[in-house]
């Protein structure tokens, strides 16, 4: 199975940008992050004392509609718990995250954005660390599909989407809470705790994290699980841009 | 004397709404975890326990102009929902005569289906419900022609956010949303509802010869007789719901509020019989009550809505988190997970949830779960979700009845 790929601190212009690629999924989105900068349209009385996270989906072909603006709220919901808004320099100004999808099918009206909420929010991750935005925990997320004859798939497809009995994106923080779940079909909660279980295998690995919140660090295992591959793709990035200092020594 | 307590100075506590505006953390938590000393019982602010609904009322049938209509009132949310069905000629489908011809070997099961549902009962639901190839049928006639329409309005002054007269918030299209992909994933509505037919007529000799023939033949030849003989019938048309969502009042848990109303709506709607004219070329609908028909809707979705409060105000922002943090401190409860939150709990907790179940055979089968979705925080977990599903199978009873008595 082919893992995705990433790129981080790709635009030049913005704080920090990112580009996710899913094989298997075929989306790819590329994610641009301003933090923190001042709103024009922000109003002091919505909570003052922190930051306002703002994420705005540009679809493929067309323009934003009302998927588009219901998968912005759950983004800034998760990422809004995530982005630590009260750290210096923060409050009152606004931490702006532009994605844009660039290749894979379009989400019809009506459709489920499940499928590709995995790469959205892989996308603004890299981007906010690209842009050194004070994070709280890391994350990694998954969708799973359920047949009907309950057996579960990993990274599916749109087309898969539309013959699966029930879908379900989950995301876990790096210490292993559940920070998102948008499950819908028909199902029960056995069938949910089994894909629980499994998107937490994909997201973590086998690694618990010990009691002390530390996560014990093995090189072999990194490849095999979403959160291994998001501290290996920023691990490369920060080695190729120190280069030069490892270098001089 | 009356001077005397005229100039008393003012005394220094607050009443109890001014200490909800300035401190309204503190004064829910004061009202959750009461101090053991005074023997309270833990109870929301409003009055309610954690796990308890507000008094949820429904009227069907409010509005005369429409095919179906519903009013929802939960606590003071408030709902008005409209459903008016218009009719799409497959003419004016770009894509009809394609996609039709694409889908022709399965003009058979459609010929099928439409039989079933002439007469349908209890057998033919689950027959059909069971078949795949009629739910890809389904599928792509409602979902790909857009035949259900729904629009959620916030911008009727329901509350002081929202300017009335103002285009679209993110809220209102994002619950539009919702309520569209739940209608869609749940397959509420039965696209044969929403078809409209055209038999043509057997104009061959056939018809007439082999009538003797018939009276000696036994009932299966003569009924696979006829339909060989009978000309296919064709769609000519669709029925198209615009289901419309005003909320009149909001003061919290929009979307429970709208889905009930759309629920309630869709249960009401009558469609007028009609047919296609040959001679006219267009499509006519009888003005007889007693010929209308309503919608056989799968299911019933119930949804309810969750929020969580945490005791430690700062608990969103602390720079590290540590696992299982919550469960160190065993003395007292650090959240609760509060049902239907009206708009004042609302503000003050980012992670919300929403659960909506389904019964199978009228409440009697067991609890299927049609949407499961939590975000904007980390505390609620798989043990926490089971027990939301369990009160969420509690409420589909409740809204069940009321929905019944409307």
């Amino acid at each position: 199975m082919v893992g995705p790929t990433a790129s981080i601190s790709n635009l030049n212009r913005a704080d920090g940008s990112a580009s996710f690629k899913c094989p298997t999924t075929g989306y790819d989105v590329l994610g641009a992050v301003n933090a923190p900068i001042e709103l024009p349209t922000r109003r002091d009385a919505l909570k003052p004392e922190e930051a306002t996270v703002e994420v705005f989906v540009k679809p493929g072909t067309t323009t934003a509609g009302v998927g588009e603006r219901y998968i912005e709220g759950i983004l800034r919901s998760v990422l809004g718990k995530v982005v630590l808004g009260r750290e210096k320099g923060f409050p009152r100004r606004g931490v702006v995250i532009t994605l844009a999808i660039v290749g894979g099918g379009n989400v019809e009206r009506g459709d489920s954005y499940l499928t590709i909420l995995p790469a959205l929010l892989h996308t603004s991750l890299l981007a906010l660390l690209s842009a050194s935005v004070p994070l709280s925990m890391t994350f990694a997320a998954t969708t799973l599909g359920v047949t009907i004859s309950n057996e579960i798939i990993r990274d599916v497809s749109p087309r898969g989407a539309k013959a699966a009995a029930s879908l379900h994106a989950l995301a876990f923080s790096s210490k292993g809470h559940l920070l998102l779940n948008e499950s819908q079909g028909r199902f029960d909660f056995e069938i949910w705790e089994a894909v629980r279980e499994q998107a937490l295998f994909i997201c973590q690995g086998a690694a618990v994290p010990s009691a002390d919140g530390d996560v014990a660090m093995d090189e072999e295992a990194d490849r095999t699980h979403l959160d291994g591959f998001i501290r290996e793709t920023v691990e490369d990035q920060i080695h190729s841009e120190y280069n030069w200092k490892v270098d001089s020594v | 004397m009356a001077s005397a307590t005229a100039n008393a100075p003012p005394s220094l506590s607050l009443p109890p709404s001014q200490f909800a505006r300035l401190q309204p953390h503190a004064y829910l938590l004061a009202h959750l975890s009461p101090p053991p000393a005074s023997n309270q019982p833990s109870i929301r602010a409003n009055g309610r326990a954690p796990s308890q609904f507000r008094v949820t009322s429904a009227n069907a049938g409010s509005l005369t102009h429409t095919n179906g209509s519903a009013v929802v009132r939960i606590g003071d949310t408030a709902a008005v929902c409209g459903v008016r069905a218009e009719i799409l000629h497959t003419d004016d489908i770009a894509s009809w005569s394609v996609s039709e011809s694409s889908t022709a070997a399965s003009t058979a099961k459609h010929q099928h289906l439409a039989d079933l549902s002439d007469h349908p009962t209890k057998e033919n639901k689950d027959v059909d419900q069971d078949s795949d190839a009629a739910d890809d049928e389904d599928r792509a006639h409602v979902q790909g022609l857009n035949l259900l329409v729904p629009n959620l309005s916030l911008s009727t002054g329901c509350a002081p956010g929202f300017t009335p007269g103002a285009p679209p918030s993110a809220l209102a299209q994002s619950l539009s949303h919702q309520i569209l992909s739940l209608l869609h994933s749940t397959r509420l509505v039965r696209a044969d509802d929403l078809r409209i037919w055209y038999q043509p007529p057997n104009l061959g000799p056939e018809d007439i010869e082999p009538h003797n023939e018939d009276e000696q033949m036994d009932v299966d030849a003569d009924q696979s007789g006829s339909a060989e003989n009978r000309q296919p019938r064709e769609i000519k048309a669709f029925w198209v719901l615009y289901i419309d969502v005003m909320i009149i009042s909001l003061a919290g848990n929009p979307f429970d509020a709208a889905w009930a109303s759309v629920l309630a709506a869709l249960r009401d709607t009558k469609l007028p019989k009609a047919w296609w004219d040959v001679d006219n070329e267009m499509v006519l609908c009888s003005d007889d009550l007693t010929q209308a028909y309503g919608l056989s809707l799968r299911g019933l979705p119930v949804a309810s809505s969750f929020c969580v409060f945490e005791a430690d105000a700062a608990a969103g922002w602390r720079a590290v988190v540590i696992p299982d943090a919550g469960e160190q401190k065993k003395g007292s409860q650090s959240r609760w997970i509060l049902a239907d939150p009206d708009g004042y709990e609302e503000g003050l907790g980012q992670e919300r949830a929403c659960v909506v179940v389904d019964k199978d055979n009228d409440g009697k089968g067991k609890t299927v779960i049609v949407k499961m979705e939590k975000h904007g925080g980390w505390t609620v977990d798989s043990a926490d979700l089971r027990q939301l599903v369990d009160i969420s199978a509690k409420r589909w009873d409740d809204m069940k009845r009321i929905l019944d008595q409307c």
